[in-house]
């Protein structure tokens, strides 16, 4: 089972991926502003980190630039959904880490799809790690 | 008794009308004043006694609101199993639960499953349409749309728009020439979004301009709803005699990166209004029509500024590398600022093996000022 | 021929007050209705918009927001940040240290991993010298520039090197010590985008008090009247002034002032109108003068809009000394700016500036209390000499009272029509009291700080107030010029 962090300050959306993603069989914690994020990421470990862009405390960017800049963090799968849809806020996002970008309206599918996907890949890499040691 | 009263305010009269003329005035107003005050209270604690109860309700429907939709939709067994969305079915009693007659309600519920189509669209979209549909809030919707207030209508529109529900043309299209300007551009970009057959038509006989902010909204309709038939947009750009249906058109011209558009586009350049001339290079810039390159420099001369920054942030997009010494003598001898940054910019965004070297030579020949442009241009931290 | 010069002299005096006097009850009224309409309007657009739409398309405007800072070593972080997180797809935040003598350069530079660049802008207003320009190495706070320069003892010397620095068509100009609302740039952009055939120039919103509000880290938790007395009064003041004043205002297209707390302005008429003055002591005003003087020369169309939420919150001065401070020097630019741009007065050639804002500036804000400081002494008089007739003294003081009551209780429903901000009643009544005492203990201290502001301006005292300002500049909570502009004040 894993763990994914989604942190979206739209209380709505908040729910509802919050209910899609324990269908689907993953652990979920929700944070509904920046500074809750940060908390919630100095507390735990994840696997996946979903999250908005606009929020208060602190926008998305810096979420993806926080977990990157953690040396224990770097492995954490990082997933950008927002309704910004220029392309300089997605190459952004895509330069400081993000694995993904989602704009919204998106397709819970494509969604789900796409978190197996990066937590598959994200096993892979854990795996030739060690082999390495 | 009643003899009395009518008595003294006779009396009161008598007094009132021997009094000076703004004495009088002074007395009607405060009178006047007092009760505009006392009315002003009154509409204070009902306005909030209303927003009171109105927020105790959505507190108390809310909820409700939301496990039907998470159960409904977000949960629904058959999502994901390829199953056509039509021959999903709700469970009917949740539907019909009798606290979804009241109107408020109603308004709660399209409200909501707007705010979650915004969010959502593939199939919990379309999941969210049929429910809807099959709870008849399409009904209320319609219903709206007969209100004789202009923004009852507008919302009706957008619901109906939002829901993606075809409206029929005989009832749009006369909303598209509306004298209210918010209803038309709503009404406009419920057209284009649901006519079958010819989304764009009211690009043709548009007469009032499309508004900046009417475009933002338009731009959203044209480029996020499916199956729409993108037109090719130089048919405007040469033909419509409106000017911000054409600016519109560059717009969406560089957005498809439509190509065929080119000779249309370079015509403009030609024109006398030379804001929209700076639209029309700034739009060939971004579809990076080398074919334009040889014009623009050759009018450069004669443009006013403006004109004459776009088409140096153009020559960057196209970075054919033809024009690099036209370039140079921009950076080198212009007196305007704006200018020299321009070319400064167009020169490295070429990145070729040329530029660079170009780069490096006018690092070495140009005055401090001009180094520091450059040093500009090249920081990656600096975006603009 | 038994008339004296006196009662000559006292019948015109009278006269001319009379008329004044219903003249500005006459404009009061208009504005509560104007006003009243326009917000309708507004609510009636609200009903059906979703700002997501431009939050989401890539024709959204670009916006720089340009906060001048001096000695925020304190809050600047979380000001910063919470600037940061503006519900808006193009924009960039541009900082101005104005020659801080604490550490709120240090403070930014460190939190937000800056760097000095070589910036190369075009000085197009001039301005005192840049010190440097820093941006982040972290890629999430692109968005951000870093400016620091000499202290210019004025925040319009500091917004035009902002201006200078800026890149993009349209810039918000506030405080770094406002907290604004997440959605302000798209509110404040849409009036731009939506007139047909009139350039908007600058757009503004209504401004609050944020002294007794919950905020955290630079976020407004919770939105509360404030509990200071002095502060009350301002809220009372702010609401009528922008509320009823500006709104009624904006919907002949005659507003006044765009409030240096928050507005934003079309970038190339602000620089063509030569930017702030430094010089002025209300450069907010001065500029929307300066502009709309260069959009009629020019024969370019155009408009100043407000809209009626609140957008910005502020803390307003709780202490007697500092706001007298605040309203002796706001008063001093007004009469400055009416004695600069002296041409304008009743000149068709300026349109509605000309021949609206100009005038109603001029007679019912600048003369105001000197009008009403005659008036009592000339009751003085007249008591001493055993003159008045108190019967009817008393019904026209009662009238006036009455009637600025009714206005400023208008200006409390119009607000609460708008938005209900205050969640609790306490609130709202901690408010609407105010309406009651405000002409016995607000008002009077207001005529006497602005009467020792024209005093200041026709003696011509700078250095002595230029040391006070600086000094003040220091403290939060300052005279910052987030003027309301103080239409409509109960007189």
């Amino acid at each position: 089972m894993s763990n994914i962090l989604v942190i979206e300050d739209d209380d709505i959306m908040l729910k509802a991926i919050r209910n899609i993603l324990r269908k689907d069989g993953h652990e979920v914690i929700t944070a509904k502003d920046g500074k809750e994020a940060f908390e919630k990421l100095d507390n735990e470990q994840y696997d996946i980190v979903m999250t908005d862009l606009m929020m208060p405390y602190a926008n998305g960017l810096e979420v993806v630039s926080r977990i990157r800049s953690n040396s224990e963090k770097r492995n954490v799968g990082i997933i950008v959904c927002s309704s910004v849809g220029n392309e300089e806020t997605i190459t952004e996002a895509f330069r400081l880490g993000a694995d993904d970008y989602l704009k919204k309206p998106i397709m819970a599918g494509e969604l789900m799809i796409r978190i197996r996907k990066l937590l598959a890949n994200r096993s892979g890499n854990v795996k030739l790690v060690t082999k390495k040691k | 008794m009643w003899n009395d009263l009518v008595e003294l305010l006779f009396q009161a009269y008598e007094q009132f009308s021997l009094l000076p003329l703004f004495i009088e005035i002074a007395l009607a107003f405060i009178i006047i004043a007092i009760a505009a005050t006392i009315i002003a209270y009154g509409a204070i604690m009902y306005k909030r006694y209303k927003s009171y109860v109105h927020e105790k309700r959505v507190a108390f429907i809310n909820p409700i609101i939301e496990d039907l939709i998470t159960e409904q939709v977000l949960l629904n067994d058959s999502l994901g199993r390829d199953i056509p969305t039509e021959e999903i079915e709700f469970n009917p009693e949740a539907i019909t639960n009798k606290v979804y007659k009241k109107p408020f309600v109603r308004q709660i519920l399209i409200d909501t499953l707007i705010q979650y189509r915004k969010n959502f669209r593939g199939e919990v979209g379309d999941l969210l349409r049929k429910l809807y549909l099959d709870m008849g809030l399409d009904k209320d919707s319609f219903a709206k749309m007969k209100s004789v207030r202009w923004e009852k209508k507008i919302k009706a529109v957008v619901e109906l728009t939002q829901m993606d529900i075809t409206i029929s043309d005989v009832t749009i299209l006369p909303l598209t020439n509306s004298t209210n300007a918010s209803l038309r551009a709503a009404a406009r970009n419920a057209y284009i979004q649901l006519s079958k057959n010819e989304p764009f038509k009211f690009f043709d006989i548009a007469t009032e301009p499309l508004l900046p902010w009417d475009q933002l909204e338009m731009f959203k309709i044209i480029t996020t709803t499916k199956d729409i038939a993108i037109p090719n947009f130089s048919r405007w750009v040469s033909y419509s005699s409106n000017k911000s249906v054409v600016s519109f058109c560059l717009k969406l011209i560089a957005h498809y990166d439509q190509q065929s558009a080119v000779p249309a586009v370079m015509e403009l350049l030609n024109n006398k209004d030379h804001y929209f001339r700076a639209d029309a290079i700034s739009c060939l810039g971004k579809l990076s029509a080398e074919a334009s390159e040889e014009k623009m420099v050759k009018i450069y001369n004669h443009q006013p500024l403006n004109c004459q920054l776009e088409i140096l942030k153009a020559m960057g997009n196209i970075a054919s590398g033809k024009y690099l010494e036209f370039l140079k003598s921009e950076f080198l001898f212009s007196s305007n600022f704006d200018i020299r940054m321009n070319a400064a910019r167009a020169i490295i965004k070429h990145n070729t093996q040329n530029s660079r070297l170009l780069v490096e030579e006018l690092m070495e020949m140009t005055y401090e000022e001009n180094q520091l442009i450059i040093k500009h241009c090249l920081n990656p931290l600096i975006k603009y | 021929m038994g008339v004296t010069f006196v009662e000559i002299a006292s019948g015109f005096f009278e006269t001319s007050v009379f008329i004044y006097g219903v003249s500005l009850l006459l404009i009061y009224a208009l504005l509560a209705i104007m006003s009243f309409l326009n917000i309708a309007l507004f609510l009636r657009k609200e009903s059906y918009t979703d700002y997501k739409v431009i939050v989401g398309s890539p024709l959204a405007p670009g916006i720089s927001v340009i906060a001048p800072a001096f000695n925020e070593g304190l809050t600047i972080i979380s000001n910063v940040r919470s600037l940061l997180t503006f519900d808006y797809p193009n924009y960039e935040v541009i900082i101005i240290n104005d020659g801080s003598t604490d550490d709120t350069l240090e403070k930014v530079i460190n939190e937000f991993s800056l760097v000095k660049v070589d910036f190369a802008y075009d000085i197009k207003l001039s301005a005192k010298p840049v010190r440097g320009v820093y941006k982040s190495r972290d890629e999430a706070y692109a968005k951000l520039i870093v400016v620091d320069k000499e202290n210019g003892k004025a925040k319009a010397d500091a917004t035009n090197v902002g201006i200078n620095v800026s890149n993009f068509p349209y810039f918000l100009c506030t405080d770094v010590d406002c907290i604004l609302h997440e959605q302000t740039l798209g509110m404040l952009i849409r009036p731009m985008l939506e007139e047909e055939n009139m350039r908007v120039i600058a757009t503004g919103a209504t401004l609050r008090m944020a002294n007794s509000c919950e905020v955290d880290e630079g976020v407004l938790i919770a939105i509360k009247a404030p509990r200071p007395l002095l502060a009350r009064f301002q809220e009372l003041e702010y609401i009528r002034s922008f509320v009823m004043g500006k709104m009624g205002w904006s919907y002949i297209n005659a507003v006044p002032n765009v409030s240096g707390g928050l507005g934003m302005f079309d970038k190339e008429i602000a620089v063509k109108a030569g930017g702030y003055d430094p010089a002025s002591f209300g450069e907010d005003m001065e500029l929307r003068m300066r502009m709309s003087r260069y959009v009629y020369d020019n024969k370019i169309k155009a408009s100043v809009r407000y809209i009626p939420t609140t957008l910005c919150w502020t803390e307003g001065p709780t202490s007697v000394k500092i706001f007298m401070r605040q309203r002796t020097r706001w008063a001093r630019g007004l009469l400055q700016l009416m004695l600069a741009h002296k041409k304008m007065l009743f000149n068709p050639a300026y349109g509605r500036v000309g021949l609206i804002v100009f005038p109603y500036n001029f007679f019912f804000e600048l003369l105001a209390p000197v009008v009403e400081f005659l008036g009592i002494i000339y009751y003085l008089f007249l008591i001493y000499f055993g003159l008045v007739n108190w019967p009817y003294a008393i019904i026209l003081l009662i009238f006036v009272y009455t009637y600025s009551v009714m206005i400023s209780s208008l200006s409390v429903l119009w607000d609460q029509l708008t938005f209900q901000y205050y969640k609790t009643w306490k609130d709202v009544i901690r408010v609407i009291a105010m309406v009651f005492v405000e002409m016995i203990i607000y008002h009077p201290l207001i005529v006497v700080f602005s009467l020792r502001g024209y005093w200041f301006q026709l003696t011509n005292r700078k250095h002595s107030w230029g040391n006070m300002q600086r000094a003040g500049f220091k403290k939060k909570s300052d005279d910052k010029s987030k003027k309301p502009q103080p239409a409509v004040s109960p007189s």
